[in-house]
């Protein structure tokens, strides 16, 4: 009886996953990969975007390399309306000066995109953006106004970014970070475009502003796009001199559609 | 220097104009039998799904015959529905016939 209901559920998850392929369609491609854009995948638009990044920091004779890997589902649900699940957060830690180094899960996420106005034939292209991820000890939540206007081939993309975040044991530590971002992309074609992309954060460790931590990232970015998919790169090089921050960030967005 | 910013973004904005419907629009359609709500319809899509992987091309930057080919091969990407491809090469069609 388990076994012949089972089957019966494996079959149907097999015909969803076979019928997927033919009504599925690429999402959309990016232009940036520390900036969102203001527009939102068509209905129906399906795609698993894999973003890896990689950031160094340096001080003294210490150094840590941290990787982190997002998988991410991404759903058009109407034609302004789109839905994110990041069933896989997780991330590889490495430093010369302790031996606590590997692999770890860092829980999920589900983030939601409305747009309200279009980059194209509005005076700007505004969404709205919100996040909320959570793993073992640790509950964020990340909103952003995205603003984009496009001139012809070229793209201006700026990012407001609140984010609110609970960590350890009984989420008591609680930190807040306030960021923009502006984005420049221009396309040399269809398929090719570079740009630079520039971020200014403000760092509020237990909600205080005593230590006064500002970071400034920027640095160049290519993307590449073909049939149902796209790769964009960007490398970043901290402006600033904060301690404990990464010196360079390279990330890489690899998506596809179904 | 700013104005000359403001001149090149203004050239690059020109470059991809997007008219809006008018009743002119809907005269260069004659002979195909298009309506105003598929066009205005063709021009809402033009905007929104095209744009999700790239920025829009001039419309005189390809022929006429060459859309409906162009628009074609990116419809599934798009999520595009016959109707709607459809709508989007007729309007992109009359705003050709327009810059004749």
């Amino acid at each position: 009886m388990i076994e012949a209901n089972f089957t019966r559920k494996f079959a149907l998850v097999v015909l969803l996953l076979s019928m997927w392929p033919a009504t599925a369609a690429l999402a959309g491609a990016r232009h940036f990969t520390f900036l969102y854009e203001a527009p939102t995948s068509a209905p129906g638009g399906v795609e698993l975007e894999n973003t890896i990044t990689w950031a160094r920091a340096i001080d003294g004779a210490t150094r840590l390399d941290q990787i982190v890997f997002r998988e991410e589902l991404e759903i058009g649900i109407t034609d302004h309306f789109q839905l994110g699940l990041y069933p896989l957060d997780w991330s590889y830690h490495n430093a010369n000066n302790t031996d606590d180094n590997g692999f770890s899960y860092d829980g999920g996420a589900v983030e939601l995109i409305y747009n309200l106005t279009n980059p194209v034939i509005d005076l700007a292209g505004i969404s709205v953006y919100q996040e909320i991820s959570g793993g073992r000890q640790h509950f964020e939540s990340e909103s952003k106004l995205i603003v984009q206007k496009n001139f012809g081939p070229l793209i201006l993309d700026y990012n407001l970014t609140f984010e609110a975040d609970w960590e350890d044991q009984g989420l008591q530590d609680r930190h807040g970070e306030l960021q923009q971002a502006l984005g420049v992309s221009y396309e040399l074609s269809p398929r090719i475009s570079v740009g630079i992309e520039f971020l200014h954060e403000f760092v509020f460790p237990y909600w205080r502003d005593e230590e006064k931590i500002r970071n400034v990232f920027v640095g160049p970015n290519v993307a590449f796009r073909r049939r149902n998919w796209f790769v964009t790169v960007t490398a970043l090089a901290q402006a600033t001199n904060t301690p404990d921050e990464a010196d360079f960030k390279v990330r890489t967005i690899f998506g596809f559609g179904f | 220097m700013l104005f000359v910013v403001v001149a090149c973004l203004l050239s690059c904005q020109l470059a991809t104009y997007v008219p809006p419907v008018t009743p002119q629009t809907v005269v260069a359609t004659s002979g195909r039998h298009v309506d105003v709500t598929t066009l205005r319809e063709g021009r809402r899509l033009l905007v929104h799904r095209c744009i999700e992987c790239h920025t829009l091309p001039p419309l005189w930057h390809y022929s006429i015959e060459d859309w409906p080919e162009i628009v074609n091969s990116m419809s599934h990407r798009a999520s595009l529905k016959p109707a709607e491809r459809h709508a989007i090469v007729a309007y992109i069609l009359a705003v050709r016939s327009m810059q004749k």
